[in-house]
């Protein structure tokens, strides 16, 4: 599966163990893909001593600070912008 | 971690200390020999139990010192000796 920028994607709500670079404040939240930033080994599997191959695309994920945190009380177009992997993404098909 | 309430910041400056340069040093020499990748820095830190008893850089020791044992460079009885050995140097006459 492949993002194209623009694509509206939701970051699993997964509680996998060990160790993620997924921040768990994103989990479950919708946001939209801003860019792709490249391929690169997985750093789930490399924090293990493993290869982290195949490289998995990493994406620069947009979200409205507004969706992140309750009683947020800036500006409705103020963003965060995260890096997320692409196995820790599915399409959003909903609409907000 | 991960988004968890952290309290107030402190935004305070300090001056590094001796051995927190010694700890940066010795990441750098580990990693650059290839015992130890950032990754796995990142995953030993996150797991100590102590987590947020300890400094930056004591986690970055705590958390050397445990991957080190883990792929056997060095053992817990070496590194408790050694300790033990400068703590008597330290103490000295």
């Amino acid at each position: 599966m492949t993002f194209e920028p623009g694509a509206r994607v939701r970051v699993l709500p997964s509680e996998k163990p060990g160790h993620v670079r997924t921040p768990a404040y994103l989990k479950g939240k919708v946001g939209w893909v801003e860019s792709l930033i490249g391929e690169f080994p997985n750093p789930e599997e490399l924090a293990y001593g493993h290869s982290g191959l195949p490289e998995r695309p990493l994406y620069k994920v947009g979200f409205r600070q507004t969706d992140l945190w309750q009683d947020y009380i800036g500006p409705a177009e103020d963003f965060l912008y995260a890096d997320i992997y692409e196995h820790w993404l599915e399409p959003e098909r909903g609409t907000t | 971690m991960g988004g968890s309430p952290g309290g107030s910041i402190d935004k305070g400056q300090h001056e590094v200390e001796d051995w927190e340069r010694l700890a940066d040093a010795i990441n750098g020499a580990l990693g650059a020999k290839g015992l130890q990748s950032t990754d796995e820095l990142r995953r030993a830190i996150e797991s100590l139990e102590n987590y947020r008893d300890l400094s930056y850089y004591e986690r970055w020791v705590a958390a050397t010192e445990k991957l080190l044992v883990e792929k056997g460079v060095l053992s817990s009885d070496e590194i408790d000796e050694r300790t033990a050995e400068i703590e008597r140097r330290w103490d000295g006459p």
